[in-house]
């Protein structure tokens, strides 16, 4: 077949013609663009301004002879998003992420069980946490747990609590728990920075991190994984305390004093930021206490009397276990060179 | 029942500030507290509009469906009024706002926000009606003496309104066919060259008008 002086066959021919109709059907557009639109160029300044001011857009903000925080705004038009993220999104979905957390620690503990220490107790116990950090721990974990029963109420509330105690008694309730929020919130602040100085070396990754991720920390199943002091999962609880810490304490300073005059959009960011932290810090908490507690035998002592079962630690921080086991018998070792008498031999053979 | 508005018409509206005034000195209202401003748009240039704002008591508050404690209450007539017994002063009313109606007195040690305070349409609030208290807590209660709210009654170009909203609308609809609001009145008086409106539609207006 020949086609403008040019020899092409017949598949080819359909090929060109199957590319021009994909195109067609692709770019309808490009067809329709050829009839020429006809808008009806009308200047109308009462339109445009209207929609400035409700869009917010250049010089729509106006002068006002009263004194406050954007009175010159005659519409806040991210009010409805505001009030769309927490009814439609917020308070619903934050219910059920918590729920489904809740939930999913309990059908661990149902399926897995108890973590028993293997081999059982040794009775011989290793120094883990000294007082100040036990002291430190507690009074975290105390504000933590004060400042999210408030949170909640003051989230779930009006759904919650409200129906069963009523509208009167609900705002008295509501009332103390914002009042108490923002009074200990601040502490909050100071445990977090404490946590950091006192436990940020310790959790910084090492060697072994990945190796110990990549087995899922030996919780399922019954391989034998490596630990330091801290292991990764740990390492990944403390920072994600950093973190949400750090995004509830600066969120909450804005939120606590409203007075100061930020501008509406900023306290809207804050209550987002604020509520989502506060949520994820709630359900990982879940995880943290979980495994604290009843997940596994000889954790909780650690930080209760501060000492742990040398089984315990074999099984959960081996390297760490090794490295206090050898330390203690250099020590020992020091102390028998200084002293010659028998006895002292005995011990470090024990260690 | 009434279905109560209010409307501020930006052609009448002079920027006296009186509504802000009367209402200051009917209800009582705290120090720092204006349940009721007056934006000037385009201060000092051609176009310049203002209107008087308040809480426009939507239909369908935003401020009520935000509240954590779920405070606020549609009356009978439409008014959207809250409870500041049950209120904690949370903010989260004047965020949704669209209007930037509530509004918060300082208390506390610490400057704290107290209860939030905003426009009852001049209708109380859940307390006794006519009493001491409730005039301290809302402010005056005119609704229940067969009154508008002050700020509309004592208007002098009227260019706020205040009303049932059938009423209402009936007002401002008059208004718009003697003044004219085709969109074509705009500017044709200053430079008939600016209008680039087809020639059909503008035949159309003509003859309206």
């Amino acid at each position: 077949m020949s086609l403008f002086g040019l020899r092409v066959s017949g598949w080819q021919l359909s090929t060109l013609f199957l590319a021009g109709l994909l195109l067609f059907i692709a770019f309808p557009a490009t067809a329709q663009d050829k009839v020429p639109a006809s808008p009806i160029m009308v200047p109308n300044p009462a339109t445009d301004l209207w929609r400035a001011v409700r869009q917010r857009e250049g010089a729509a903000s106006g002068q006002t002879q009263v004194r406050g925080i954007e009175t010159g705004v005659l519409i806040e038009q991210r009010g409805e998003a505001f009030r769309e993220y927490r009814r439609r999104d917020f308070i619903g979905n934050a219910g059920i992420f918590i729920g489904v957390i809740a939930g999913l620690v309990l059908l661990f503990y149902i399926l897995r069980g108890r973590i028993n220490i293997p081999g059982g107790r040794s009775g011989r116990r290793i120094k883990r946490f000294a007082d100040f950090e036990r002291t430190l721990h507690w009074f975290t974990a105390i504000v933590f747990i004060f400042l999210a029963l408030t949170g909640l109420t003051l989230l779930f509330g009006r759904f919650v609590v409200l129906p069963v105690f009523g509208a009167e008694a609900f705002g008295v309730i509501a009332s103390a728990c914002k009042e108490g929020h923002n009074l200990f919130g601040p502490l909050f602040i100071v445990a977090v920075v404490l946590l950091f100085i006192r436990f940020a070396w310790r959790n910084l990754p090492s060697r072994g991190d990945l190796t110990w991720l990549v087995k899922g920390g030996g919780i399922i199943g019954k391989a034998h994984v490596t630990a330091g002091f801290f292991n990764a999962g740990e390492k990944i609880w403390f920072w994600s305390v950093m973190v949400l810490g750090l995004a509830v304490s600066i969120s909450g300073l804005v939120l606590i004093f409203p007075t100061l005059g930020q501008p509406r959009d900023i306290m809207q960011l804050a209550l987002f930021v604020h509520g989502i932290a506060a949520v994820l810090f709630i359900a990982g908490s879940f995880g943290h206490i979980y495994i604290g507690t009843i997940g596994t035998e000889g954790s909780l002592e650690s930080m209760t009397t501060g000492y742990v079962d040398e089984n315990w630690a074999e099984a959960h921080h081996d390297r760490w276990h090794a490295e206090t086991v050898a330390q203690a018998a250099r020590g020992a070792d020091r102390h028998a060179s200084a002293d010659t008498t028998g006895a002292v031999h005995a011990t470090t053979d024990k260690a | 029942m009434a279905n109560m508005k209010f409307y501020c018409d930006a052609e009448r509206c002079i920027e006296c500030n009186a509504c802000v005034t009367a209402c200051k000195n009917e209800n009582e209202v705290p120090w720092g507290v204006n349940r009721r401003r007056v934006v000037t748009i385009k201060d000092g240039e051609p176009g310049e509009r203002s209107l008087s704002v308040a809480c426009m008591h939507c239909a369908d508050a935003p401020c009520a469906a935000v509240c954590p404690v779920d405070c606020f209450y549609t009356t009978e007539d439409g008014v959207v009024l809250h409870d500041k017994d049950i209120c904690i002063g949370c903010g989260y009313c004047f965020y949704a706002c669209p209007f930037g109606a509530p509004q918060f007195p300082k208390a506390g040690a610490f400057a704290s926000r107290g209860k939030m305070d905003k426009c009852t349409f001049c209708a109380g609030g859940p307390k006794e009606t006519g009493s001491a208290e409730e005039h301290r807590m809302y402010g005056s209660n005119r609704l229940a003496e067969g009154k508008l709210p002050l700020c509309a009654e004592m208007c002098s170009t009227k260019a706020l309104i205040a009303g049932d909203a059938d009423v209402v609308s009936d007002i401002y609809r008059r208004r718009v066919v003697n003044r004219g609001a085709s969109v074509l009145d705009w500017g044709v008086n200053y430079d008939k060259a600016s209008l680039r409106a087809p020639q059909s539609v503008k035949g159309k207006a003509s003859s309206d008008g």
